[in-house]
């Protein structure tokens, strides 16, 4: 029921009447595309538990180096790839490092102090401040060249059944998490279920309008009146619906793997189909911003499928000369480094609809994680692997930025996506201004 | 929603009519004479036609139609009266005799303007107005959930227990399980579960939490740790968006109706927040399934509080009479927006369709299968994967649309709604999608009785179930119809006792008196902050609640007394509205019944809530009253006032009374025709402020509440006070048919003359010889009506 709400709080913001349009939400893309601008896109992914630094930072700064083991799969991606390291969670307060690792890593804001205890530290409630992705979202939505259906798209992939400061990244304001969507037949819903009921109300005007006159048959003269009538308005949606046949998608309402369920070993396929619905939603230009969210902080995926039967929490915790389990979390990165890929090669084989270019040339994937390193737990060397041209920043490079605060590199999010802040979230992280030596 | 209100209240709030002027020629005519009699005709020709036209159709000066609920005498009377407009006393005995009988068959009367327009009334074919279709919606979604057993009690059920009382831990921790009437609760710095309060500290293996190992500082926290789970149901009383609140500084999640989407949802604690809101949009007459629950865990103190602010009403602790310790199951509550109803003949009817109200029924009905199909499992009792899957959803669907259809569909039905439908679906989803958006768009579920002159035992068992619940029969209703044991009015009437008593038809009766009463939307109670210091929004919506509860009162009890509407004495009051109306109730007391001053208070004719709803914000409005009392009590005719008028402020006189007041500003001729009606009905509550307070005097002068009354077909009553008025109007035989049509109106919702000319004259004398029982009433309303035949003028 709550996606009827929305249509008609969309409805109302576009000034038109539901009573007047009842299907417009159906004609997907509404015009809204509008191609004389460039679009361009951000998706922030993430992943839990730190990586391991010297499986994934390149040795060499500059546009010359190496991809270390967990970073392989971006091999072809190398002239589309940023990696920045050396920027870090400066954030302070309450809460322990998981969850500020969390809370603050979009926010850039402490927590307010509240009833959730983590590992150590004192406890916490929710980030104070509103989101990079959704303060973005909300410029963009307040234009009308830049507005899109839905602004942004929460996508989740194996989040917890549990509101938590570990497993929220995304807030619409202080105290108001947003929830990832990890159920892709949910995702699946808001993005075409309308589309759908209308393919639906179609596949039954043939009957309605064959009962209509049946029944039309058996009343009297004056009751005739009413229902040849209300048969008319019938007639009428008909003939609104078949109008509405021409102006399709842009692409074909895409389908989803049946039988999917919220279980460790569906992982994998639920990112693949998360993914595809996230293309599939910018080449409908159904948003400009999006998150993908793997599991939560402090996350416990048991990836067997690729060999790790431990937890990922659990085995984050290990000592650096455990080789076993430094190879194993390797492996876990590598394998949310795929992902990274897939969605980037999704993005890149996707022309960009109404311009020149893939949908990649257009879009920036920022992959980054609440912590720096597992077993330390530290907030510094945050890592952000960026891939993409949306933001017109110089890719193909590695750069190191020294324990710079991460606020910094917000702005410059939020500045490449043409939205110009110069502070953001908490300001003493934001002295020196936008992040600079990206473009 | 639309109702009358805004029409009458413009008319109401004008306040006075100046009628406009019209000239009559009355130059020296002898009398009309034809062969010894005075003729009518002749007499109107020479002097009302020129201002009221040759059919009473009135002219560019006048034009208003002539036509109206007077009798033949009272006519005369005020023609001998009033007319000519500029020369009164032209037109008397036997002369105006003669022309109000002639108006009276010509035009005037109800059944001339029923001859003229060619036609009598008929029972129209009629689709489901919009709360009919929210309400069928509800219950034919509801019908596949378990019906429930309503528990005495009142409350919430109450699940107790510390931090390590849940799964398998539950018997051995310290827990505690009660019903709570209110969820009010302060505990201060203890745990409400007595055992709790003497644990030691919990050793380190009590605590199990999904993170890593828990600092020492935390141990102390836990031994005082608890959470409470309140489980059970609300009752809904209006209808639309329900804004709940809950207090507390600790942390907590609540559920109302969707019980896979939190309303509020503060399980984390998070700064300094105590309140945390929620709204959902309700049906009136309803119960919801409820969950609140409440965790301390680490916060010095702890209280909790569940508060609700109804449509028009200010935030309240849920009061325990709404709340019941038994689930209820979940209930569909349509977003889809209709357009109202039509209701320009006094009561809403669904004879007419339009554009608007067809998109949304496909709206609605996407809505539904959306609901239905996402939820196959509890409905269907279809599991994902079982291999019964398919045919328990074909199973559903067939039930579904007979339901809807109010009729078992028959192999050709079958075929076409649910077989064919099934035909290329990709899946079980979508078939039903497609079942579900078929079924509802259909006339067959929109209309009742397209096709059937004569009503069968179905159609029978539908204007029943419309009639007294606004929604489709029941399964035991349904079951008799197809057994062939609904066509006799016996078996009529068996079934309608049963049905009345149902919450639905106590709720379409409270909703009756509400728009009776014109306050069905609740209306913005504003008073002058100066002249009546406390009397604010809470008042206000304490004032709804006490009327409500006199009328839940009146209509759930077996003898549904009609007449105690105007001759009961006490009025629920709490401790707040006592502080203001009297009573001595404590501050904190809750709703209970109050007499206040002895002989003078007179059923709903002084309630505090009428009173001052029918009042301006600093005086009081005799006219507001008046018009309350000659429409809504005693049926009469109004015609609307042709201009604007806005009252005497009362400053300019400042030493007069407001009936003076009134009298003087509708002192002049045009005023008479309908005011000569309204000031003396109104007059008689002047005992009655602005805010309904009982008042002896008004500037410093004693208050006059003598008034009269000339009924159509009776002596000329004179009253004193409101109490003398009420016993008039309790056993007036113009307020028990005004009270049948009105009411008959809005539960058949089709004239009741197309029932026969003489239904309204046979139901009066049925409510006189059966003690006024309202109940009663409906139940021979239905035995009457649901047996006619559709078909020509009756």
């Amino acid at each position: 029921m709550a996606r009827f709400s929305d249509r008609r709080e969309f409805l109302r913001d576009l000034g038109l009447s539901a009573a007047a349009l009842p299907f417009v939400l159906n004609l997907p893309s509404l015009g809204f595309a509008n191609s004389q601008v460039r679009k361009r896109r951000l998706v922030v992914m993430f992943s839990p538990n730190g990586v391991v630094p010297s499986a994934f930072w390149p040795d060499e700064v500059g546009a010359s180096f190496t991809f270390k083991e967990s970073l392989k799969p971006l091999e072809p991606f190398r002239k589309q790839t940023l990696i920045l390291k050396g920027l870090s969670d400066k954030v302070r307060g309450d809460g322990d490092n998981h969850m500020r690792g969390m809370g603050c890593l979009l926010t850039g804001i402490e927590l307010f102090p509240g009833n959730i205890q983590g590992g150590s530290d004192t406890p916490a409630g929710w980030a104070k401040g509103i989101s990079i992705d959704q303060e973005i979202k909300n410029r963009l939505q307040a234009k009308p060249e830049t507005r899109t259906r839905f602004g942004s798209l929460e996508f989740g992939v194996m989040v917890p059944e549990r509101a938590d400061t570990w497993s929220r990244m995304v807030y619409a304001g202080a105290n108001k998490p947003i929830a990832p969507i990890d159920d892709p037949y949910q995702m699946f819903r808001k993005l075409y279920g309308q589309a759908k009921d209308q393919e639906v109300v179609k596949s039954v005007l043939d009957g309605l309008q064959e009962d209509f006159k049946k029944i039309k048959s058996a009343v009297s003269s004056e009751d005739r009146k009413l229902l040849e009538e209300h048969a008319g308005f019938v007639r009428e949606m008909e003939t609104e619906l078949a109008s509405t046949r021409g102006q399709d998608l842009g692409h074909a309402v895409p389908e989803i793997e049946p039988g999917l369920k919220h279980q460790n070993a569906d992982m994998p396929r639920i990112s693949k189909t998360q993914i595809d619905l996230m293309v599939s939603s910018f080449a409908a230009d159904f948003a400009r911003v999006a998150t993908l969210q793997y599991t939560n902080s402090v996350g416990g995926a048991r990836m067997r499928w690729i060999g790790v039967d431990e937890g990922h929490h659990e085995l984050s915790h290990h000592d650096d000369s455990n080789n076993k389990s430094q190879e194993k979390l390797t492996k876990i990165n590598k394998w949310f480094c795929e992902q990274l890929a897939y969605l980037a090669k999704r993005l890149a084989e996707t022309p960009e609809p109404g311009g020149g270019g893939s949908l990649l040339d257009n879009t920036l994937i920022v992959w980054t994680n609440e912590l720096g390193k597992g077993n330390s737990h530290t907030l510094n060397d945050i890592p952000f692997v960026l891939v993409g041209g949306g933001l017109d920043f110089k890719m193909g490079r590695s750069l190191n930025y020294k324990h710079t605060p991460h606020n910094r590199f917000l702005l410059a999010l939020a500045n490449g996506m043409g939205c110009p802040l110069e502070k953001f979230g908490n300001p003493v992280y934001c002295q020196e201004g936008v992040l600079t030596g990206l473009v | 929603m639309f109702n009358l209100r805004p029409r009458a209240e413009l008319h109401e709030r004008v306040a006075l009519k100046v009628i406009a002027c019209c000239v009559l020629i009355t130059a020296g005519f002898s009398l009309p004479v034809q062969g010894g009699a005075l003729d009518g005709a002749t007499v109107y020709k020479q002097k009302c036609v020129r201002c009221h036209g040759p059919s009473g159709e009135g002219t560019e000066k006048y034009a208003r139609l002539l036509a109206g609920d007077r009798t033949v005498p009272a006519l005369s009377r005020l023609i001998a009266k009033t007319m000519p407009e500029d020369a009164p006393g032209e037109c008397v005995g036997a002369e105006a005799e003669a022309v109000a009988r002639y108006i009276h068959e010509s035009f005037y009367s109800r059944e001339a303007q029923a001859k003229r327009k060619g036609q009598g009334p008929r029972i129209e074919l009629a689709r489901l107005t919009v709360r009919q279709y929210r309400e069928t919606v509800a219950d034919l979604v509801g019908s596949f959930h378990p019906a429930v057993k309503l528990d005495v009690a009142q409350g919430l059920t109450g699940d107790y227990s510390s931090r390590g009382g849940r799964g398998r831990n539950r018997g051995s921790a310290p827990h505690l399980n009660r019903v709570d009437p209110e969820i009010r609760f302060d505990f201060g710095t203890s745990s409400p579960i007595p055992e709790q309060r003497e644990l030691e500290p919990l050793s380190r293996k009590w605590v199990r939490l999904p993170v890593l190992p828990i600092p020492l500082s935390a141990f102390r926290a836990f031994s005082q740790d608890f959470h409470v789970t309140w489980r059970g149901s609300v009752e809904a009383v209006e209808s639309g968006e329900h804004e709940f609140l809950v207090r507390t500084e600790n942390a907590t999640r609540l559920w109302i109706n969707d019980e896979s989407r939190a309303l509020i949802d503060a399980g984390v604690k998070s700064g300094n927040d105590t309140e945390y809101r929620g709204s959902i949009r309700l049906m009136a007459g309803r119960r919801y399934p409820i969950r609140l629950e409440f965790f301390r865990t680490r916060e010095k103190t702890s209280s909790v509080t569940l508060l609700w602010k109804q449509p028009g009403g200010v935030f309240e602790v849920i009061p325990a009479r709404r709340l019941s310790p038994t689930r209820t199951p979940e209930v569909l509550v349509l977003s889809a927006p209709f357009p109202p109803d039509d209701r320009s003949v006094g009561y809403e009817r669904g004879t007419s369709v339009s554009k608007a109200w067809d998109q949304a029924s496909t709206e609605a009905a996407i809505e539904v299968a959306d609901y239905v199909s996402s939820r196959l499992p509890e409905l269907a009792d279809a599991r994902e994967g079982a291999s019964d899957r398919e045919a328990k959803v074909r199973a559903f669907c067939k039930t579904f649309v007979t339901r809807a259809f109010r009729r078992p569909l028959g192999p050709e039905l079958e075929s076409f709604f649910i077989t064919r439908r099934f035909e290329g679906a990709k899946n079980l989803e979508t078939a039903v999608k497609r079942v579900v958006i078929l079924a509802l768009k259909s006339p067959r579920f929109l209309y009742r009785e397209a096709g059937r002159a004569t009503p069968d035992d179905l159609d029978v068992a539908s204007r029943l179930s419309y009639g007294l619940w606004d929604s489709l029969p029941d399964q035991k209703l349904f079951d008799e119809a197809v057994a062939g044991r609904l066509h006799t009015p016996e078996q009529v009437r068996a079934q309608a006792q049963r049905m009345v008593q149902d919450p639905r038809a106590l709720n379409k009766l409270l909703l009756f008196f509400l728009r009776w009463f014109r306050v069905e939307q609740p209306p913005e109670l504003v008073k002058d902050r100066k002249l009546f210091p406390g009397f604010d929004e809470a008042v206000a919506a304490d004032l709804r609640t006490s009327l409500r509860l006199f009328l839940e009162d009146l209509v759930s009890s077996p003898t549904a007394d009609f007449r105690r509407l105007f001759d009961t004495e006490s009025i629920y009051l709490n401790g707040r509205l006592s502080k203001l109306y009297g009573g001595g109730l404590k501050p904190d007391a809750r709703f209970q019944q109050v007499k206040l001053e002895p002989n003078v208070r007179a059923g709903v004719l002084t309630h505090p809530y009428l009173a001052a709803n029918f009042a301006y914000t600093g005086s009081t409005s005799p006219i507001h009253r008046g018009v309350f009392i000659s429409r809504s009590l005693l049926g009469r005719v109004l015609l609307p006032p042709p201009e604007a008028v806005a009252p005497l402020p009362a400053d300019l006189h400042p030493g007069m009374t407001t009936r003076e007041r009134i009298t003087l500003q509708t002192k002049p001729q045009a005023c008479v025709t309908c005011h000569g009606l309204i000031n003396p009905l109104g007059f008689t509550l002047e005992q009655f402020d602005a805010i309904g307070r009982y008042r002896t005097q008004e500037n410093g002068k004693p208050i006059d509440a003598s008034g009269t009354y000339e009924p159509l077909a009776d002596e000329s009553q004179r009253f004193d006070g409101a109490r003398s008025l009420a016993a008039f109007l309790r056993s007036s035989e113009e307020t028990r048919a005004a009270f049948v049509s009105q009411l008959f109106h809005a539960t058949v919702q089709q004239p009741i003359r197309a029932f026969g000319p003489d239904v309204p004259a046979r139901l009066a004398a049925f409510f006189a010889s059966n003690e006024f029982n309202i109940r009663k009433l409906l139940v021979e309303m239905m035995a009457i009506s649901a047996l006619t035949p559709r078909g020509p003028a009756a």
